[in-house]
């Protein structure tokens, strides 16, 4: 194919390329019979290989790709995907239950389950008024929005949702094992603010940007399990052909999970320091929850006709 | 005469093993919705390597263009997450539209002739493109970046990091493919784009190098029975290389090449049992009227289904009949 590629061709142009590259297919095949001139089996290889190659290029346009890929493919996707992605919440709210029942029995367990990094400060020592300014105190200036924002997005939540879908071809134990240390901080936490009598506030904190961003690390353990299965309980295909197969949903959940995380730094970045009213914090988090979970469910049901 | 070729057929078997070139493993074929397999040649670790380095340099350029443009605008320096996270914006559109667009070729991949392609023979469809180079992230970005900030893990986090780079970066060359990961589970591989070259048919043009000779050589069809395939296509490399109308090579070169021409023709007069002299300088005008009568000669045993492989076919022959 010469440098204009496909556009440059005409109709007849486009058809005719299809015709020539089943004579040189047919070409190929009957040389490969009865010559034994090399570089002539070795020149139709070449030329049935390039037209090959200019003939099955992929034909879809990048807006048709990106249109699909949210009106129907990444909600069925989800959909189908249900029971891994229930499993990922499961996961994590096992490990929430635990830590919060345990921080009551002895606070001490709070330490064990929160990373100092993202502790900063607060934990069972640090003074109730403390915690609470730490709920409802503004950024600054924008800079200092657009830094926690980036600084956020590379931050925990990412890095345990890229990890818990990558290691899901490990047989998804570290996908679990992740889900569930995740859910361990998110209990302790839960458990310090209850103790202080101010649970409603940090609920209305975590609410604005959680719903989505927790919903968005289920997802991704959804992704890492369906392949962790994958590889698990291949049934009939091989092994690498059940990646491959779970592969193209686990690759939209992946999708799914990066756009929904980046939302949600998006409002931690700069929506939860605006909103600090706690009603109009869970007005917005829930709100856009129930966006997201209408998409999830309500995408795509209509079958889309072939072409 | 003949009797040199009567090899025992163990130690035939063992060479034609030893010699049969693959070309026809599955491996590096490709078989599309035509039925006509196409042999691709998997693309070297190296050329991917190296076609990554420029993938590479050319986003880092576009993010550092990116990074001028919002610092003109915010007048501050951004801080380094920022960095990363527009280097991710960047890179990840970069190589699913430039594969797309381009056929599965980025701008690196042009450069060095290299093209994803699917291992099932059809197109490269969206989803492939999108899943190889959204596993490329977890496999290689994410865990570059944390190695650069290796330092402030814990223990066991360096440990998996490193595990994990270290497994996923051995992959590709433990598999016949060179697959990625990301590969596996897309479903593609990388080949080298074939280069068109048609040279000239050497049993179709005798006429000059026999001119000189002034003499046809003539072989009696129990003269042809010695060589196969393997052999035919031997000489026809010999032939085309240096031939006549390679001019560039030089006046030694070409004086080697003679010799070398001159000792083959002997042998081959040798075995095939051919009486006359070849003089020193026919030699050549001697392997071309070899080579082209040896052809027709096997060509035409070919369709009454004799196909001969190499020269020990009549030992396998023999073997079979066992």
């Amino acid at each position: 194919m010469g440098s204009g590629g496909g556009k440059a061709l005409s109709f007849e142009e486009t058809r005719e390329l299809a015709n020539l590259y089943r004579a040189v297919c047919t070409s190929l095949s009957v040389a490969r019979e009865i010559s034994l001139d090399q570089a002539l089996l070795t020149y139709l290889e070449a030329l049935t290989g390039r037209a090959y190659l200019a003939v099955y290029a992929p034909q879809e346009r990048l807006g048709g790709l990106v249109r699909r890929f949210f009106v129907s493919s990444a909600p069925q996707a989800v959909r189908r995907s249900a029971a891994h992605i229930l499993a990922g919440f499961l996961v994590l709210g096992i490990g929430a239950v635990l830590a919060y029942i345990l921080y009551f029995e002895d606070t001490s367990w709070f330490d064990a389950f929160v990373p100092g990094g993202l502790a900063a400060g607060r934990g069972p020592s640090a003074e109730t008024e403390d915690l609470l300014a730490g709920l409802y105190d503004g950024a600054t200036t924008p800079l200092d929005q657009l830094g926690a924002f980036a600084a956020y997005l590379f931050s925990h939540n990412t890095r345990i949702a890229f990890f818990a879908f990558s290691l899901g071809v490990v047989i998804g134990l570290p996908t679990a094992l992740l889900g569930f240390f995740n859910g361990l901080t998110l209990g302790a936490f839960a458990a310090l603010y209850v103790d202080r009598g101010i649970g409603w506030d940090l609920f209305g904190w975590l609410s604005i940007h959680g719903v989505t961003e927790l919903s968005a690390i289920a997802i991704a353990l959804g992704g890492g399990f369906r392949l962790g299965m994958a590889v698990l309980f291949p049934g009939p295909r091989s092994r690498g052909e059940s990646l491959r197969w779970h592969g193209r949903d686990a690759a939209k959940l992946a999708i799914v999970a990066a756009l929904m995380l980046l939302v949600a730094g998006l409002i931690e970045g700069f929506a939860r320091q605006l909103v600090t009213d706690t009603d109009s914090r869970l007005l917005i988090g829930w709100g856009l929850g129930a966006i997201w979970l209408s998409w999830f469910v309500l995408g795509g049901r209509r079958p889309e006709g072939p072409g | 005469m003949a009797v040199q070729s009567e090899a025992p057929s163990a130690g035939g078997a063992k060479r034609r093993r030893f010699f049969g070139r693959d070309k026809a493993s599955p491996v590096n074929t490709l078989t599309p919705p035509e039925g006509v397999p196409i042999h691709f040649e998997v693309a070297g670790i190296g050329a991917r390597f190296a076609a990554q380095l420029a993938d590479l340099a050319i986003t880092f350029a576009l993010l550092v263009a990116a990074v001028l443009a919002l610092r003109s605008v915010t007048g501050g320096a951004p801080v380094f997450a920022l960095w990363v996270m527009l280097f991710f914006a960047i890179r990840v559109p970069y190589y699913v539209a430039a594969e797309l667009l381009w056929n599965g070729r980025t701008l690196g991949k042009r450069m060095l002739g290299l093209q994803v392609v699917s291992a099932d023979g059809r197109g490269l469809t969206a989803h492939a493109v999108v899943a190889r180079n959204l596993m490329k992230e977890f496999e290689v970005f994410v865990p570059g970046t944390y190695l650069l900030f290796i330092g402030s893990f814990g223990g066991w986090e360096q440990a998996l990091i490193v595990l994990w780079v270290g497994v996923l970066i051995v992959l590709p060359l433990f598999n016949r493919r060179h697959q990625r990961l990301g590969d596996m589970i897309a479903g593609t591989y990388v080949i080298r784009r074939p280069k068109l070259i048609l040279l000239p048919d050497i049993a179709a043009a005798p006429a000059s190098a026999r001119a000189g000779s002034g003499e046809a050589y003539e072989f009696q069809p129990h003269q042809l029975e010695h060589y196969g395939r393997y052999e035919l296509q031997v000489l026809e490399q010999v032939l085309q290389t240096g031939g006549q109308g390679d001019t560039g090579a030089g006046v030694e070169a070409q004086y080697r090449r003679q010799t070398s021409l001159a000792a083959i023709a002997e042998k081959v007069r040798a075995k095939i049992g051919y009486t006359d002299r070849v003089r020193h300088r026919d030699s050549e005008a001697f392997l071309r009227a070899s080579y082209a009568q040896q052809r027709a000669f096997l060509e035409q045993r070919r369709l009454f289904g004799d196909d001969r492989s190499d020269k020990f076919h009549r030992s396998y022959a023999r073997s079979d009949k066992r």
